[in-house]
């Protein structure tokens, strides 16, 4: 097990004006399975390379257990990286190409089968090993391509987009099997992914990357729950803002006073609710605004509401029946959990 | 979708007609000839007596079995040194670096040129009484032209070699930096990333990507290479001489008997080619139904 330290990593390309990773600082602590989170083209596939050595950092520093790896050659960091095209050898069968690390290593062939057997046990694929790549569903392929890492029990593990080629139901399927997988072997592992939800299932930690910078790097709830930013709240699906001052615990807006301990102490600023902490309520009271339903979407497990309160509108996460008890156009109250209202600093404009 | 087949089938069939007429009529016109058949100097019977003289007469055997040796072994040095050296080249130019474009312009520049240029331009840098001879007996490294060592004109083919390898290391090259380029160098960081060292990565990965390209290239340059005369004629010495030198010799020859036995080394030396096309598509078809 490896603890991962990154220094203030920057990559510019050659003839390019923006880094395309800016002074990025992260630790991922040995054990963990850490998502770096962004939207495409953020960085994210640069970072992973450095680590794995395919890439010469501009400036900065990774280590491995407080040691310095960039001198280290690729092939002997055991920092395995699997990409999001799993780029399997397409002559060789899956059994090699799932033995390769070790044959690389020159390990007696006997040994190899043995932990080849084991590996496509472990990724569920026990009966696969003759058959060529290309004999092999997408989803299949990306298990070799796993199954292909983990037989040399890296350090760490990176991968890239490792679900991002597969239907939703495949994807569902991996993300379980390499959460057991990497809880099982205790991997260090790194994954990217430009799915916050995908990020909130799997990792320990999410380290959300904007622009080539590291915006905030906490455990998944943070983000939902007292994101660091307005674009981090954007990102994570937050809809429901509202600016107004705040003061000791209450915040006054437009839309009158709330109890809101949570965030800033005083000064102005935008206040945060997620939908689904939204809930309808009978009677008026504190943190109550009563607002129009202007439209309703039944999802089977719940419904979304669009509540119109004063020049406000508020995105709300209800309960799926309540179509029964409100349509589009009646009047309904909110209450607002004091304990749920996030408040971000605000510059006013 | 049938319709279309055929309507395909239709406009390709003119072109194919002239095609198949030149090429099969003229080889089936050869044929009777090696074979001894040339109504116009009133031969008419069919054996295979210019065939077996050829190759075991005592007249000509010496020559053939000389010229066989030493056209395999030309054919073969040139294939797989140019093959060798153009795939190191195309890894170096697959890098980006300062001045790239210039450096894959100078090495493709040798493709237009013709083989004929090529070999003359040998004679002159590379003999005995050649540039690079002069030169070096300027600096007074070689005091006579007989000290430099016989680059052209050797029995042993080499400067015949040298002159396919300068032209056809361009050939290979642009077909291996054309798939290096197209598969990029997500499976070499692959293997590096699981701990294959640059030898390994380059026999166990590189290799393997390349060699379906590499060997419908081989099978091209060995059978050329095989089967021309310029550069051999220009390049080459007396005794032995390769085989399509030989095969000339006889319809420079004014008697026209020696024709049967022109036809039959030309014969011979299709029929080896061919045979070395069906082992590559055999081969081929079994490397494509791998992967
Ligand atoms: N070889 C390169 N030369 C120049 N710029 C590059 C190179 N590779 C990537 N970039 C740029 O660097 C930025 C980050 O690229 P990167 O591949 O790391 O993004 P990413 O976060 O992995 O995106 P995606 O989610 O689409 O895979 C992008 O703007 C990209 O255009
Ligand atoms: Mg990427």
């Amino acid at each position: 097990m490896t603890h991962l330290s990154i220094n203030a990593l920057t990559k510019r390309y050659p003839g390019e004006e923006k880094p395309a990773i800016d002074s990025l600082s992260l630790e991922v602590e040995s054990g963990k399975l850490v998502a770096l989170l962004g939207p495409s083209g953020c960085g994210k596939t640069t970072t992973m390379k450095m680590i794995a050595g395919l890439l010469e950092p501009t400036s900065g520093d990774i280590l491995f257990d407080n040691q310095s790896i960039l001198n280290i050659a690729p092939e002997k960091r055991g920092a395995v990286m699997v990409f999001q095209n799993y780029l399997l050898f397409p002559y060789m069968t899956i059994a090699q190409n799932v033995g390769y690390g070790l044959k690389m290593r020159k390990v007696d062939q006997a040994t190899i089968d043995r932990r080849v057997g084991e590996m496509l046990e472990l990724v569920k694929l026990p009966s696969l090993g003759d058959r060529r790549p290309k004999e092999l569903s997408g989803g299949q392929q990306q298990r070799v391509a796993l199954a292909r890492a983990l037989i040399v029990q890296p350090n760490l593990l990176l991968l890239d987009e490792p679900l991002s080629n597969l239907d939703a139901h495949l994807r569902f399927e991996m993300r379980d099997l390499i959460r057991e997988i990497q809880q099982e072997m205790g991997i260090t592992t790194l994954f990217v992914t430009h799915d916050q939800e995908e990020a909130a299932v799997l990792s320990d930690k999410i380290a959300l990357i904007l622009d080539g910078t590291l915006q905030q790097y906490d455990p998944p709830m943070g983000f939902y729950e007292s994101p660091k930013s307005r674009a981090i709240a954007d990102f994570f699906g937050g809809v429901n803002f509202v600016t107004g001052t705040q003061d000791k615990g209450r915040f006054t807006s437009d839309l009158g006073a709330w109890s809101a301990p949570r965030g800033i102490e005083a000064g102005s600023g935008l206040a945060t609710i997620r939908p689904e902490d939204i809930e309808i309520c009978e009677a008026p009271g504190e943190n109550v605004v009563s607002g129009n339903i202007v439209s309703h979407v039944y999802v089977g497990t719940h419904s979304r509401l669009k509540v119109d309160v004063g020049a406000h509108q508020f995105h709300v996460v209800a309960d799926a029946g309540i179509i029964k008890t409100y349509g589009t156009g009646s009047t309904v109250m909110l209450h607002l959990p004091a304990e749920k209202i996030w408040v971000l600093p605000h510059a006013k404009d | 979708m049938k319709w279309e087949r055929i309507r395909i089938a239709v406009m390709l069939a003119p072109t194919l007609l002239v095609i198949s007429i030149l090429f099969f009529g003229s080889l089936l016109y050869g044929f009777l000839q090696s074979l001894g058949y040339n109504p116009n100097i009133g031969a008419t019977d069919i054996n295979f007596d210019a065939y077996l003289r050829v190759m075991f007469s005592e007249e000509f055997s010496g020559r053939f079995w000389s010229g066989l040796t030493l056209s395999l072994w030309v054919a073969f040095c040139s294939t797989f040194v140019s093959a060798a050296i153009a795939i190191f080249v195309a890894l170096l130019l697959r890098r980006t670096f300062f001045g790239k474009k210039l450096a894959v312009f100078f090495f493709q520049l040798n493709l237009p040129i013709p083989h004929l240029v090529i070999a003359v331009g040998m004679i002159m840098l590379f003999s005995q009484s050649g540039l690079v001879s002069r030169m070096l007996g300027e600096l007074g490294l070689v005091t006579s032209p007989r000290d430099f060592p016989a680059l052209t004109k050797d029995a042993y083919g080499i400067g015949i070699i040298l002159a396919y390898i300068w032209k056809e290391v361009a050939f290979f090259g642009i077909i291996v930096l054309a798939i290096l380029q197209s598969l990029g160098e997500d499976y070499e960081a692959v293997a590096q990333s699981l701990g294959a060292n640059r030898w390994q990565r380059f026999r166990t990965v590189t290799l393997p990507l390349i060699m379906p390209g590499l060997m419908s290239a081989s099978i091209i340059v060995f059978a050329f290479t095989f089967g021309s005369y310029e550069v051999p004629r220009i390049l080459g010495v007396g005794y032995p001489k390769m085989l399509p030198v030989m095969s000339l010799d006889f319809f420079l020859n004014p008697d026209l008997n020696a024709r049967a036995e022109g036809m039959a080394l030309s014969m011979i030396i299709a029929f080896i080619v061919l045979v070395l096309i069906f082992i590559y598509m055999y081969i081929t078809a079994r490397t494509v139904r791998k992967d």
